[in-house]
């Protein structure tokens, strides 16, 4: 009886252990993916935001320019050009917001599913999950690109906007570009423009790591595929 | 489950709706496929032993195999991988 007792306790703990490490692994990963889920939500929905405002203050400087130009006495080299940008950053922002809506929808209906999910979720639904990301993923790579780039862009223009708008002379002579700023106007312009600025670098600068850990997932699975291959007896090497 | 997926991934989420039995309408609207591929991947699993069809009623339904488990647990266990290290940044 006592040496049966003994023959089974390896096996009794190797189960036990295995049921308590494994349910313990698979809270982990459910919280890891769950607080990733949010995240990259929470970014979306920044970007939006900052898109939006960028949208809307391209159309004032647009405004701005076109005002500019009339009125006479004013240097219409810079205005002309902030006009353009103007309407670039425009461009940008709406390409920005198209892009983020594209991205945002599929990951908040993962994470709509993920908070909807029974506690504690089983394995299976988790990669269930998972699967649905990297398929999101696969689809919006593009778009992901994109989004870094144009807020890459946006960034840069508004830089440049807020140093063009708070022109008030610009002369271009056979001995070089001379110009005016208006202090009065380069100041809130320039903490506005600047803060617009960094939010979208730093937006492109967090979705710029996120898609490096995407991708690295992506050829992490490319790699496994040869087990699941093998798996499957599909590898006849 | 739509979006671009690979084989591997749709072969998994054959088998796991197939713990219990189904039709094949029904896997073919749960998965995204169309009923060419769907026939393709269901005829594949069937082929290796990892799905069985079953007559209920004169309805022939599908059900995933003991096989498949070792299957669906190492493919669990590749994905769940992937999560163990995030983006390296805190929000």
């Amino acid at each position: 009886m006592r040496s049966t007792y003994i023959c089974f306790m390896p096996f009794i703990c190797r189960t036990v252990e295995y049921w308590i490490t494994g349910e313990k692994m698979n809270e982990q990963v459910h919280l890891r993916f769950r607080t990733e889920v949010r995240h990259f939500s929470l970014v979306a929905i920044l970007n939006f935001i900052f898109a939006a405002i960028v949208m809307a203050m391209s159309v004032a400087y647009i405004v701005d320019a076109v005002f500019g130009i009339i009125s006479p006495g004013s240097p219409l080299l810079p205005r002309a050009f902030s006009g353009a940008v103007a309407l670039a950053c425009f461009g940008l922002a709406i390409s920005w917001i198209i892009s983020t809506i594209q991205v945002f929808e599929g990951v908040e209906e993962i994470s709509g599913e993920l908070e909807e999910s029974d506690d504690p979720v089983s394995e299976d639904r988790i990669t269930c999950l998972m699967v649905k990301m990297l398929a999101h993923y696969r689809n919006n790579q593009a778009t992901i690109r994109r989004m870094i780039l144009v807020s890459t862009l946006g960034g840069y223009c508004f830089f440049a906007l807020g140093i063009l708008t708070s022109l008030e002379a610009f002369v271009i002579t056979s001995d070089g570009i001379s110009f005016t700023l208006d202090s009065l106007l380069v100041i809130p312009a320039m903490i506005l423009t600047i803060g617009i600025a960094l939010v979208s670098l730093l937006s492109s600068h967090t979705f710029s790591q996120f898609a490096a850990t995407w991708d690295r997932r992506i050829e992490e699975i490319d790699a496994a595929e040869c087990t699941l291959k093998k798996n499957l007896g599909l590898d006849e090497s | 489950m739509s979006g671009r997926r690979t084989v591997y991934e749709i072969y998994w989420e054959i088998l796991v709706y197939c713990k219990s039995p189904r039709s094949f309408t029904a896997i073919i609207n749960r998965c995204d496929l169309n009923s060419k591929t769907g026939q393709e991947y269901l005829g594949f699993l069937s082929g290796r032993g990892y799905l069985s069809a079953v007559t209920e009623e004169g309805k022939t339904r599908y059900v995933s195999t003991p096989a498949a488990g070792e299957y669906i647990a190492l493919f669990s266990t590749l994905y769940h991988k992937l999560f163990d290290s995030g983006p390296g940044f805190r929000l």
